[in-house]
């Protein structure tokens, strides 16, 4: 019974996630600068740009930033494309670290996370942009978006001796 | 120290040297520590007898060096013609310390090539579990999948094989061993649905000879006709398949992530397999052989000789991937020759390692999923309502947890001498919540939601204990705050060694559990203490510090990545009070 069940949810998840794959074009939007030769933007937090000039890059715009209902599958698919298996559940951390604590080794802006989970990121974060089309990637962006910052992440604790 | 007894050393020593290089004496003593386990029954356990319980109060470091390397510190140095041998976690640097010269400078330094993203497909930190010497080489496995020889003298990579694909989930944190001219390694992956195996490579040309699943059909599981003979099963084709539904097999798991032991009289090698995948039992009916079993195969040529179950149909993660102790034990009034092994499951089995007939199993610590282990049909009496599964929701209380007993990265010692084995044991219960999951090759395939707490043995999470595996009971035992994921040494001056996950290192009289000294070593231990002959003929013990592994999971702050910053694991909240990531050898001395 269970086993049909785990068939129902994979077929499900297969409708939404093996969906139109490589389409990544249509959700980017050139700035006024760009030319077609240029590259999409990879910008972390704390990139230092040489001689204070920020190159040109294209901008991918979230389609679903803050969209409830988009959140929610998205929380879903976390669990149903095995994002849970090394980000634990509620993405708080496990065999890699949380997104949900404020702190990005990538970057944490929309377009920053698209990247990383479209083409994988060095240290093991494998690229998921194959197997999801763009529209469910932005779909994990969107949860992961709405997930509460803490203010302040303990570290060490004193309950014991 | 007596002049006498320095020159006795010497020549001890000098004999040593000299056989030490001939394959056939390799599991002799003599004072180095040239396998992960010492020698091929895998007891970590030295004639050397200088250090005793008298004199241990005096044993003080010597000597440190700093790896240059965060994370999980497991496996053990080599020492090998005066020589020190040391593999890091990922990147997995070989140095090469040499003993006789002041400092221990280097020799050499061999930095391989190594994929980053073998990081993300290790499951429980990029850590590695030691090398192996053989013929002047030392050879080990990186963690991207490959296995590499290396020149002892020179440092030159004598060759270097693909034996694992990360694409499929696999990653090789094992420490290989050398069985004449076959060098047998495996692959972690439990976590992402491999289809486990273990393989035999040519040792002079690293060549892949021969490949055997723990699962799957008889021909890829290297069944042989009429070499298979389990003790316990009637029917003995294709058990592989027959004990998994549909085609659960072939992404089944049964990893092979800890250790290989050897028996040359009875030309068998041992090793166990991991866990079932995935987590969710519900999605892989049957027994699924031969998950959490021990395998004995034939070195040459890889054939299946005997399997045993330990966990059949997994559902707790109960990997029997820890070592494998060989020794000969007064079982009923007859000496047989055995094999141990204290398993995640929490029960310390004794099988007679020529058949794969089981003698004896007893709990070494709270055991809850089952009551015991029939000897006649070598089954659990499993507990059904610690029975787990996606359709019964979070099953409480399941005791041990899936960290283990003992963690299989954690090997015992067995001192022949005193008839006592050594181990760290863990206090640790869970609940398990399975899920049901998808498998993408390459990502994690768990479908389990595992938390933890401390187990009904008090408050102490961690211990270490000597066992007497005749009556199956405890001698005596410690107690240590948090887990304990260190090795254990044992030597014939009666001392035993281990170290603790707030970074003590320890050393107790083997007969009592008296603490004899202990030193904070900066970082907790998850890795295996040795011993061995300087070239003054004085004894050393060796040790890492360098907390990770699972314990990278859920040890709390102890990274050093400002991206990457874990609040306390409820179950063991200070443990970053008293320690953070460090990577260092220590070596002590009187």
């Amino acid at each position: 019974m269970s086993r049909a069940l785990l068939s129902v949810l994979v077929v499900m998840s297969m409708a939404v996630t093996v969906g139109p794959a490589r389409t990544a074009d249509k959700t980017a939007e050139s700035t006024s600068k760009s030319t077609p030769y240029t590259p999409p933007t990879i910008r972390y937090e704390a990139h230092i740009a040489a001689g204070g000039a920020l190159p040109d890059g294209g901008k991918l715009i979230n389609p679903f930033a803050g969209d409830k209902k988009v959140i929610a599958t998205g929380e879903q698919m976390f669990s149903s494309m095995n994002c849970d298996g090394c980000h634990g559940g509620g993405a708080t951390g496990f065999a890699a670290p949380s997104l949900a604590d404020g702190r990005w080794r990538y970057g944490g802006a929309d377009d920053e996370l698209f990247q990383t989970i479209y083409f994988g990121r060095p240290k093991g974060m494998p690229a998921f942009g194959g197997l999801m089309s763009p529209e469910d990637v932005w779909t994990v962006v969107t949860y992961l978006k709405s997930l509460p910052k803490p203010e302040d992440v303990p570290t060490e604790s004193w309950v014991g001796k | 120290m007596t002049s006498v007894y320095r020159a006795s050393l010497s020549i001890i020593l000098l004999l040593t040297t000299l056989i030490a290089i001939s394959p056939a004496a390799r599991s002799a003593d003599g004072g180095q520590w040239t396998m992960p386990g010492k020698n091929y029954s895998s007891t970590r356990y030295s004639e050397l007898a200088e250090i005793t319980s008298d004199n241990a109060k005096g044993l003080h470091p010597v000597w440190t060096f700093s790896t240059g390397v965060l994370g999980g510190h497991q496996g053990q140095p080599l020492v090998v013609n005066n020589t020190m041998f040391v593999v890091t976690p990922y990147p997995n640097v070989l140095y090469a310390f040499d003993l006789t010269k002041e400092g221990y400078p280097l020799k050499w330094k061999y930095r391989p090539t190594v994929s980053s993203n073998a990081i993300g497909v290790a499951c429980c930190d990029a850590i590695n579990r030691g090398a192996t010497f053989a013929d002047g080489r030392i050879i080990y496995n990186l963690l991207d999948g490959h296995t590499v020889a290396v020149d002892a003298e020179s440092g030159e990579e004598l060759w270097k094989t693909q034996i694992a694909d990360m694409a499929q989930g696999e990653t090789t944190p094992m420490a290989p061993l050398v069985i004449k001219d076959r060098v047998i390694v495996g692959a972690s992956g439990g976590e992402f649905g491999i289809y486990g195996w273990l393989k035999g490579l040519d040792a002079k040309t690293g060549a892949i000879v021969w490949t055997g699943h723990n699962l799957g059909p008889d021909a890829d599981m290297l069944v042989k006709p009429g070499s298979f003979k389990p003790h316990y099963d009637k029917e003995v084709e294709n058990t592989g398949t027959k004990s998994w539904d549909g085609e659960s097999w072939s992404s089944g798991g049964g990893p092979v992530w800890g250790w290989i032991s050897y028996d040359p009289d009875l030309d068998l090698l041992y090793y166990g397999s991991g866990n079932p995948s995935p987590y969710n039992s519900e999605q892989r009916l049957g027994d699924n052989k031969w998950t959490a079993s021990v395998l004995a195969r034939r070195p040459s040529d890889g054939s299946l000789i005997w399997a045993y179950q330990f966990t059949p149909h997994d559902g707790w993660d109960y990997d029997a991937t820890s070592a494998l102790i060989l020794a000969d034990l007064p079982i009923a009034g007859q000496s047989r020759k055995v094999l141990i092994q204290f398993n995640k499951n929490g029960f310390q089995y004794t099988l007679d390692r020529a058949t794969g007939e089981l003698l004896s199993a007893k709990p070494y610590v709270d055991v809850n999923w089952a009551t015991g282990v029939d000897l006649a049909t070598g089954r659990p009496s499993v507990v059904e309502a610690k029975l787990t599964g996606a359709s019964k929701g979070l099953i409480k209380n399941v005791c041990p947890s899936l960290e283990g007993g003992v963690s299989p990265a954690a090997p015992p010692a067995y001192s022949p001498k005193l008839g006592l084995f050594y181990t760290s044991i863990n206090n640790l219960c869970m609940d398990f919540g399975a899920t049901p999951s998808a498998r993408f090759a390459g990502t994690p395939y768990i479908g389990g939601n595992t938390p933890y707490h401390v187990g009904p043995a008090g408050k102490n999470l961690g211990g270490f204990i000597a066992w007497d595996a005749v009556n199956g009971k405890r001698v005596w035992g410690t107690k240590e705050e948090f887990l304990s994921w260190s090795g254990a040494l044992v030597t014939a001056g009666d001392v035993a060694f281990y170290g603790t996950l707030d970074g003590w290192f320890k050393s107790v009289n083997a007969k009592t559990g008296e603490v004899l000294s202990k030193f904070k070593i900066g970082s907790g231990v998850v890795g295996n203490p040795i011993t061995y002959s300087g070239p003054d003929g004085k004894q050393y013990v060796a040790v890492y510090a360098g907390i990770g592994g699972d314990l990278s999971l859920f040890a709390n702050d102890t990274s050093a990545d400002a991206t990457d910053v874990r609040p306390p694991a409820d179950f063991m909240p200070d443990l970053a009070r008293h320690t953070s990531h460090g990577g260092i050898v220590w070596i002590f001395g009187l």
